[in-house]
C-alpha cells in the first residue's frame, strides 16, 4: 500500500522539454521492498529527466505525432485507466498512476507486493487507490483558494515539509495536506480524549454552522425524433462547522418540497457516521417510480475543522430549466441560424447571469453578420468565430426568446480558429451558461430548524443555495449530433 | 573540507537532485555523505538548511551511504546528533528519527548485532510508549508528534523486518487502550499482528501470551529477532494480491494451526478494538487497516468475518476511492462469508454508481470501471484473471456506462470494452425489452469514430483512437459476422477518405486474428488497385499494397503497378513499388510480373532500383515457385525445404539489401599535417572485424567548408595497422567544425552495411598553415610587414597565455614550431599563421613570467579573435 515515488510535473507546451519536474520525492525503504517483491521483474525508479520524457510521451504531450510510432500508436496498446507503463531505458516501469489537471501532471508509482510478470490486475494492488488519493490530496492543496502563480509556487515550496508529515515513509497517513500544515500549528494541544486523526485541533470561538447547496444542471437537447433530450442535476452540499469540543455531533437533514425531485446516487463524506438504507439504495440506475424515497435525508456526522463536502447527489427533475432549439443551415457562402429558448415557468426568473455561447468550429473568422433578436444583446468575437448572446437577469414575460441571423466566414487559418473533431459540417451546438442564486432545481433545502448540534452553546446556522449550468448543450437539430446511449429511444 | 555555507549547500543539493547519477560520478560524490553528517552539528547552519540535508538523506541514503558499514556509521552519527540537541523545541528531532530509521533499513544494517539498531529501537519504543526518557530529551510540546513519528518508524522497520515487533503486541494494545495517538498505534499494531499471525504459525509461539504480555519498554527490549529469523527475513505482503495469494504458502499455513479458545478470544478482542476506533483514522489509514486485518484473518479458525460487518454500511456510502477499494479487498478475501447475495448486489450497484458519478474525477471513474470488470464475484463463471462483466451487471445497470463520442480516449476505450462485453452476451438474448440494442449502438459509435479519423488535418491521436477501438471490437467480438461485416466496410471507407493512415492499417492487419485480417485485406486491396495509380497518396497506396498484395486479383494489381511505375520518380516511391513486387514474388505471382520487372529494370531512374528490379526478374525467371519463396525469405508455404536452406537463403535475401549496422569501424584523428596549400586531416581507421570496400562519407555541419569528397579503403583488418587516410579541408571560413561521418562497407559474410560513426571535430588549430619561408636574414622584416599589414582593417589584442611546467620554450616547440618566423629562445618568439582561405594570425610571445606569457596578437579577420583567445588559454592544459 506504499508509494515508491511521487512527482509533480508542470506541462509547458511550446518549451523544448514540454514540461518541468516541479516536485519529486522517492521512498528508498519502499524501493528496497519493491526490489525483493518484484524479483526479476523489478524496474528501478528512473531519475527525474528520463521519467519526465517517458511520461510526456506516453500521455501524448510531446506534440510530435506527425509520424506513426508503434510504441505509442499501435492499435493493441490500449489504456483503459489512468495507470500507465512507461518505457524507460528499455524496460517498462509499471504501474505509474498519472493524470493531468490544470496543466499539472500528478504521478506516483505504487508498490506492488509480488512479481510483475504476469501483471496482477490493478484491483488487487492496494497502493493504486492510495496513490490516487495522495495525488488528489496534493491537487486539492495546490488549487484550493489558489489564485495566481505566486501562491502556487509558495504551496509547491511547502510540499516537501508537508509530505514529510503526511507520507513520511511512502505509506500515506493523511491526504488532507492542509491538516498536516495545521498539525504543526496545533502541535502543543494535549487532549485527554481520543482525537480523530483527521482533526488536528479543536475550534475555539463562537459556534456556527454553515450549509451551502450547489446544484449543477447539465443537458443535451436535440429537438429530434427518435432521440430523447437528457438532463441531470448534480448537487454538492458543503459544510463548515465551527463548534467547540473534540467530537461534536451534528445531524443535518435535507428536505424536499412536496413536488420536489428525489435525490439519488448519494455519496457521503467519510465523517458521516451512519446512513439510512433508503439513502444507500436510492439510485438513478433503477427506473423511477412513485415510491422513491423523498426524504428527509438525514446525515449524522462529526465534522472536521475545515470546510468539507458533506455529500453529493444527482437528481432527475421532470423538465429542463431552459428548453431550446437551435437550427443551423449552410446556404452557399453563409450560415443561417435560428435559436429559440424557453424558460420553464416553475424556474425562478432571476438570474445572476444568463448567456448562450454559439461557437463555429473548423471555419474561418466571422466576416459578416446580420441578426435579429427578440431580447438581450449579441456580442461578436470575429477572430474566435464565436457569438455570445447575453440574455441578462430575466427572461421577458412570455418566457420565450429568439435569435436569428446569417453569418459569413473568411478563409480558415489554423492558429486562431478552434479545431473540433465533433463539430464537422453542420454538426454544431450552442452552450448555455447561467446561474441563479438562492434556488435549487430539485427544491432541496437544509431546514435550519432541523439541524441538530450536540455541542456546548447554541450555534448560529446559515444556509445558502444556488443553481449553476454545466455542460448545457443544445445541438443543431438539422444535422447529426453525438448521442448517448441514454437518449436513444426505440 | 570545513563547514559549508547555506548557499553552498543549496547549490550542492540542487546539483545532486538534478541528476544524482551524474553527481555521484563527479568529484564531490565521495565527501557528500560525510559532509552532510558533519554539518548537521554545525551551529552556523540554520535548522531549515539542516532539514533540507536530512530530506536528502531520506531520499537517497543508498547513494550517500552505499553499504551496511557506512549506513551503521551514519545512523550512529544521526542518533548522536539527536541526543546532543539542546532541550528546547526543534524541527530536527522528527527528521532525525526518520533519517536514522531510513539509513538502517535501506543500508541493510538493521540487526541484533548493530549498535545503532540497539540504540534506535528502544528509543523508538520508549517514545511510542510516551515514557519519560529523562534529561528533558523530549520537550513537552513535541511529545505527541514524536510519539506518532516513533510509531511510524517502528512500522517501517516492521515492514522491512516482519516479526520484529512480535513481542510488543501486548504493549501496543495497552497503549492503544490508554490515551496513545489512535492512528499511528492502530496501524502499527495491525501490521505487527498480521506479521505475527503469518510467522507465528511456523514459530509456534503462543499468540495469546503475546497479545497479553505487558513488556516494559525499558527492560532489555522485546525485539523478536527470533521471529524475524523464522521468516527468513522474507518480506510479507501487507495487502496480498488476489488471486495470487491463493497459492501463497504463508496464507494457507494460517489455517493449518489451530488456536486455543483463549487465543481466539484474545485475537477477536484485539481486532474488535482496532475496528471500533477505526472511525477516528483518516480514510486512507482506515483503508490500510482493513486491508491488513482482512487478509490477516482470512481463513483463520474461530474468526468470523462478521466482525467487519458493522463498518460496511458506513464505508459503502462514501465516495472515497481507498475505502471502496478496501471493501472490494474484503469481498475478495471473504466472499460469501461476509457478503450475501444481496450484499453483493448492493456493492456492485454502488461501484457502478461511483464509476459514473458526475461529482467524481475521471480517473476515479476509470478505476471503478476496472473494478467492475474485475469484480470479485461470489460465484464467478468465466476464466480467472480475464476482464468480464459480472453476471449481475446487465444492460439496465450499464446504461450510464456506455461510451459516446464526447468521451476522452481512455474513457471511451474503457466503456467501449464494456459495451463489447454486453454485445457478446446479448447475442443470445437479443431484443429483451425497452432498451435499444447494444449492437446497433456500437455500430453507430464506430461510424462516428471513423468519420472523425477521416477528418483532413485531424490530429493523429484521433486516428489512433479509432484503430484502437476497431481492434478492441475485433478482439472481443471476433466470432460475430454482424459486427465484422460493417467493421470491414467502415475501415475500407476510412482508407478511401484518408490513405495517409496506411501505417495504422498495416499495424491493425498485423495485430488482428485471421477472421478479420483476411477479408479486410481483400477489401483494402480492392480499394488501392481501383485507383488510377497517380494519386498524391501513391506512397501510402504502395505501403498498403505491400502488406495486402497476394496471389489473388493479380491482373488488377499489376495494372495498378504499371500505371504507378510512371509516377514513381523519387527513390522512396521506387522502393515502395519494389516492395510490392517483392510481396507479389513471394506470393508466387508469375506471368505479368515478369513483364513489369523487365520494364522497371530498364525504366527506373535510380540505379539501385534498376538493380533490384533486374534481380527480382532474374530470380523469377530462373527459380521455380518453392525455391523462389525460400530465396525471398522463410515462408510457411514452403515447408518441404529443410531449415538449413532457409537459413542460407535468409542470408541471401539480406545480401540484396543495405543493412543498417552498428559501427564496426573506429576513426581517430592523427597528427596535424602542415604541408601544402590546404589543411589536411589525418584519420586513423581501425576495424573491429575485417571489412572490405569501405567508403567513408563526410558532411560538414553548417557549410563552413566546401563539401568533402568520400574516402575509399579497399580493405581493413583488425589488429593490422592501416595507412592514415588524408582528408583535405577547404575552409570557407577559418572556424572549427563538426563532421558527420557515415560508412558504407561490405562484411566478410558479403553483407553491405551502412553505419553512422561518431562525429569528428576539426579544431581551430587543425586549420593552421605556415607562411612560405622568407629568405635567410629577412625573417624579422617579413614578420614586421605582415604585422603592419593587419591594421587598420583587422584587429589587435593581448592575451595572457598560461604556461605549464614546460615553460615557454616547451609550449612553442610542442604547438607552434612550424609557424615560428623569428625565434630568440627561450624568451621571445614571433609566430605567423596562415588561416585558410585567406586570413592571417600573428603572435608575439615575449617576456614570459613563471606562470604565463603575455601574447600580443594581430589578425586581419576580427572574427577569429575569440577562437584565438580560447586556443591560447587552452595551450597550457593541452599536453
Amino acid at each position: 500500500m506504499a508509494q515508491r515515488a511521487v512527482w509533480l510535473i508542470s506541462h509547458e507546451p511550446g518549451t523544448p522539454l514540454r514540461g518541468t519536474v516541479r516536485f519529486s520525492r522517492r521512498y528508498p525503504t519502499v524501493e528496497k521492498r519493491a526490489r525483493v517483491f518484484n524479483g526479476a521483474s523489478y524496474v528501478p525508479i528512473p531519475e527525474d529527466g528520463p521519467f519526465l520524457k517517458a511520461l510526456l510521451f506516453e500521455l501524448r504531450l510531446l506534440d510530435d505525432d506527425k509520424d506513426f510510432v508503434e510504441s505509442r500508436d499501435s492499435c493493441s496498446r490500449i489504456n483503459k485507466t489512468s495507470v500507465y507503463g512507461l518505457l524507460v531505458g528499455g524496460e517498462e516501469l509499471w504501474p505509474v498512476v498519472a493524470f493531468l489537471k490544470n496543466d499539472m501532471i500528478y504521478a506516483c508509482v505504487p508498490l506492488v507486493e509480488q512479481t510483475l510478470s504476469p501483471r496482477p490486475p490493478l484491483i488487487s494492488v492496494s497502493g493504486v487507490s492510495q496513490g490516487f488519493e495522495l495525488l488528489f490530496g496534493i491537487q486539492d492543496f495546490l488549487y484550493s483558494g489558489q489564485k495566481n502563480d505566486n501562491e502556487l509556487n509558495t504551496k509547491l515550496s511547502q510540499l516537501p515539509d508537508l509530505l514529510l508529515q503526511a507520507c513520511p515513509f511512502g505509506t500515506v497517513l493523511d491526504t488532507n495536506l492542509q491538516n498536516s500544515l495545521d498539525n504543526t500549528n496545533f502541535a502543543s494541544v494535549t487532549q485527554p480524549q481520543k482525537q480523530p486523526a483527521w482533526k488536528p485541533g479543536t475550534y475555539k470561538g463562537k459556534p456556527q454552522v454553515s450549509i451551502s447547496i450547489t446544484e449543477k444542471v447539465k443537458s443535451m437537447q436535440y429537438d429530434k425524433q427518435g432521440i430523447a433530450d437528457t438532463w441531470q442535476v448534480v448537487g454538492t452540499v458543503t459544510c463548515k462547522c465551527d463548534l467547540e469540543g473534540i467530537m461534536p455531533n451534528v445531524t443535518i437533514s435535507l428536505s424536499l418540497p412536496t413536488n420536489g425531485s428525489p435525490l439519488q446516487d448519494i455519496l457521503v463524506h467519510p465523517c458521516v457516521t451512519s446512513l439510512d438504507s433508503a439513502i444507500l439504495t436510492s439510485s438513478s440506475i433503477d427506473a423511477m417510480d412513485d415510491s422513491a424515497f423523498s426524504g428527509p435525508y438525514k446525515f449524522p456526522f462529526t465534522p472536521p475543522l475545515e470546510s468539507f463536502n458533506l455529500c453529493y447527489y444527482t437528481s432527475q427533475v421532470p423538465v429542463p430549466p431552459i428548453l431550446g432549439f437551435y437550427q443551423m443551415k449552410e446556404e452557399e457562402v453563409q450560415l443561417r441560424i435560428t435559436v429559440n429558448l424557453k424558460l420553464h415557468e416553475s424556474v425562478k426568473n432571476n438570474f445572476e447571469f444568463c448567456e448562450a455561447h454559439i461557437p463555429f468550429f473548423n471555419r474561418g473568422p466571422i466576416t459578416h453578420l446580420e441578426y435579429k433578436t427578440s431580447f438581450g444583446q449579441l456580442e461578436v468575437f470575429r477572430e474566435k468565430s464565436l457569438l455570445i448572446w447575453i440574455i441578462g437577469q430575466k427572461f421577458p414575460k412570455s418566457m420565450e426568446i429568439s435569435l436569428s441571423g446569417t453569418i459569413t466566414f473568411g478563409a480558415k487559418s489554423h492558429e486562431k480558429q478552434p479545431f473540433d473533431p465533433i463539430c464537422i459540417g453542420e454538426t454544431a451546438y450552442l452552450k448555455l451558461h447561467f446561474r441563479i442564486l438562492d434556488y435549487t432545481l430539485t427544491g432541496c433545502y437544509a431546514d435550519q430548524h432541523s439541524v441538530q448540534v450536540f455541542a456546548s452553546g447554541k450555534p448560529k446556522i446559515s444556509a445558502y443555495r444556488k443553481l449553476i449550468s454545466s455542460d448545457y448543450y443544445i445541438w443543431n437539430s438539422k444535422a447529426p449530433a453525438p448521442v448517448t446511449y441514454g437518449s436513444l429511444l426505440l | 573540507m570545513g563547514p559549508l555555507s547555506r548557499d553552498v549547500w543549496a547549490q550542492r543539493l540542487g546539483a545532486f537532485r538534478a541528476s544524482p547519477s551524474a553527481f555521484m560520478a563527479g568529484p564531490e560524490a565521495e565527501d557528500l555523505g560525510r559532509d552532510l553528517l558533519g554539518d548537521l552539528r554545525n551551529e552556523k547552519l540554520s535548522e531549515q538548511t539542516k532539514v533540507s540535508l536530512l530530506a536528502l538523506s531520506l531520499e537517497y541514503p543508498a547513494q550517500l551511504w552505499p553499504d551496511a558499514t557506512a549506513a551503521e556509521v551514519a545512523a550512529t552519527s544521526l542518533l548522536d546528533t539527536l541526543v546532543l540537541l539542546p532541550p528546547r523545541p526543534s524541527a530536527l528531532r522528527r527528521p532525525l528519527l526518520l533519517a536514522a530509521t531510513t539509513a538502517l533499513a535501506v543500508g541493510g544494517a538493521l540487526g541484533p548485532t548493530s549498535g545503532a539498531s540497539c540504540r534506535l529501537l528502544p528509543l523508538l519504543l520508549g517514545l511510542a510508549a510516551g515514557s519519560d526518557l529523562g534529561r528533558g530529551f523530549v520537550p513537552a510540546s513535541e511529545q505527541r508528534p514524536l510519539q506518532a513519528t516513533a510509531c511510524e518508524c517502528l512500522r517501517e522497520l516492521e515492514s522491512c523486518k516482519p516479526g520484529l515487533l512480535g513481542g510488543s503486541l501486548g504493549l501496543l494494545r495497552g497503549l492503544l487502550g490508554q490515551e496513545g495517538p489512535v492512528q499511528p498505534l492502530s496501524l502499527l499494531l495491525s501490521l505487527a499482528l498480521r506479521n505475527t499471525l503469518v510467522l507465528q504459525s511456523r514459530a509456534g509461539a503462543g499468540l495469546g501470551a503475546l497479545l497479553t504480555a505487558r513488556v516494559s519498554p525499558t527492560a532489555g527490549g522485546p525485539w523478536d529477532w527470533a521471529l524475524v529469523e523464522e521468516g527468513d527475513g522474507r518480506l510479507q505482503p501487507q495487502a496480498p494480491s488476489w488471486p495470487a495469494a491463493e497459492e501463497g504458502d504463508g496464507e494457507r499455513s494460517l489455517t493449518a494451526r489451530g488456536h486455543s479458545p483463549e487465543e481466539v478470544r484474545e485475537l477477536r478482542a484485539a481486532v474488535a478494538q482496532l475496528l471500533d476506533t477505526s472511525y477516528l483514522l483518516t480514510p486512507v489509514a482506515q483503508a490500510q487497516l482493513l486491508w491488513l486485518l482482512g487478509w490477516a484473518l482470512r481463513g483463520l479458525q474461530g474468526q468470523p468475518p462478521a466482525l467487519f460487518k458493522p463498518q460496511l454500511v458506513r464505508l459503502l456510502g462514501t465516495a472515497q476511492l481507498t475505502l471502496l477499494h478496501a471493501v472490494l479487498a474484503l469481498k475478495a478475501a471473504f466472499g460469501e462469508a461476509l457478503f450475501t447475495a444481496q450484499d453483493e448486489t448492493l456493492l456492485l450497484r454502488r461501484i457502478t454508481l461511483a464509476a459514473q458519478h458526475p461529482a467524481l474525477p475521471p480517473s476515479t471513474h476509470l478505476f471503478y470501471l476496472h473494478c467492475l470488470l474485475s469484480f470479485p464475484e461470489n460465484c464467478p463463471l468465466g476464466p480467472e484473471g480475464e476482464e468480464a462483466a459480472p453476471l449481475l451487471l446487465g444492460p439496465q445497470l450499464c446504461r450510464g456506462l456506455l461510451p459516446n463520442l464526447l468521451h476522452e480516449p481512455t474513457a471511451l476505450l474503457a466503456r467501449l470494452h464494456l459495451l463489447c462485453l454486453l454485445c457478446a452476451e446479448g447475442e443470445e438474448e437479443e431484443e429483451k425489452g425497452q432498451l435499444p440494442s447494444p449492437g446497433h449502438y456500437l455500430e453507430e459509435l464506430l461510424a462516428g469514430l471513423w468519420q472523425r479519423a477521416a477528418l483532413e488535418g485531424g490530429p493523429r491521436a484521433l486516428a489512433t483512437l479509432c484503430f484502437q477501438a476497431s481492434y478492441l471490437v475485433a478482439r472481443c467480438l471476433a466470432g460475430q459476422p454482424t459486427v465484422l461485416t460493417p467493421l470491414i466496410h467502415g475501415l475500407a471507407q476510412l482508407y478511401r477518405a484518408r490513405p495517409m493512415l496506411a501505417p495504422h492499417f498495416v499495424d491493425l492487419l498485423d495485430q488482428v486474428d485471421p477472421e478479420l485480417r483476411e477479408p479486410l485485406k481483400v477489401v483494402l486491396r480492392q480499394e488501392v488497385v481501383s485507383r488510377p495509380g497517380r494519386d498524391e497518396a501513391l506512397c501510402w497506396h504502395l505501403q498498403m499494397l505491400a502488406r495486402v498484395a497476394d496471389g489473388d486479383a493479380q491482373s488488377a494489381t499489376l495494372n495498378f503497378l504499371r500505371a504507378a511505375a510512371a509516377h514513381c520518380t523519387s527513390w522512396d516511391l521506387q522502393q515502395g513499388l519494389l516492395q510490392v513486387c517483392r510481396a507479389l514474388l513471394r506470393a508466387g505471382v508469375g506471368g505479368g510480373l515478369v513483364d513489369l520487372l523487365q520494364v522497371l529494370a530498364r525504366q527506373l531512374e535510380d540505379p539501385d532500383g534498376r538493380d533490384h528490379a533486374r534481380l527480382y526478374y532474374i530470380l523469377l525467371a530462373h527459380l521455380a515457385g518453392p525455391k523462389l519463396g525460400v530465396a525471398l525469405g522463410p515462408s510457411l508455404a514452403t515447408p518441404a525445404l529443410a531449415s538449413s536452406l532457409v537459413a542460407e537463403n535468409q542470408g541471401f535475401v539480406a545480401a540484396l539489401m543495405v543493412q543498417e549496422a552498428p559501427a564496426l569501424i573506429r576513426l581517430s584523428m592523427g597528427s596535424h599535417e602542415v604541408k601544402g596549400p590546404l589543411p589536411v586531416l589525418q584519420l586513423l581507421p581501425e576495424a573491429l572485424e575485417p571489412i572490405y570496400s569501405l567508403e567513408l562519407r563526410f558532411r560538414v555541419e553548417g557549410q563552413l567548408y566546401a563539401p568533402l569528397g568520400a574516402v575509399h579503403v579497399p580493405c581493413l583488418c583488425p589488429g593490422r595497422s592501416a595507412r592514415p587516410l588524408l582528408l583535405p579541408l577547404q575552409p570557407r571560413r577559418p572556424a572549427p567544425a563538426r563532421l558527420d561521418v557515415h560508412a558504407l562497407y561490405t562484411t566478410s559474410t558479403g553483407l553491405t552495411c551502412h553505419a553512422h560513426l561518431p562525429p569528428l571535430f576539426v579544431n581551430f588549430a587543425d586549420l593552421f598553415l605556415p607562411f612560405p619561408q622568407p629568405p635567410e636574414g629577412a625573417s624579422l622584416v617579413f614578420f614586421e610587414e605582415l604585422w603592419d599589414s593587419c591594421l587598420p582593417e583587422g584587429a589587435e589584442s593581448r592575451v595572457w597565455c598560461p604556461l605549464g611546467p614546460q615553460g615557454l620554450e616547451g609550449l612553442v616547440s610542442r604547438h607552434l614550431e612550424p609557424f615560428v618566423v623569428v625565434a630568440q629562445p627561450p624568451t621571445s618568439y614571433y609566430v605567423a599563421i596562415h588561416l585558410p582561405p585567406d586570413s592571417k594570425l600573428l603572435l608575439r610571445l615575449e617576456a614570459a613570467l613563471a606562470d604565463g606569457v603575455p601574447v600580443a596578437l594581430r589578425t586581419d579577420d576580427w572574427a577569429v579573435l575569440p577562437l584565438v583567445g580560447d586556443y591560447l588559454r587552452g595551450l597550457a592544459a593541452a599536453v
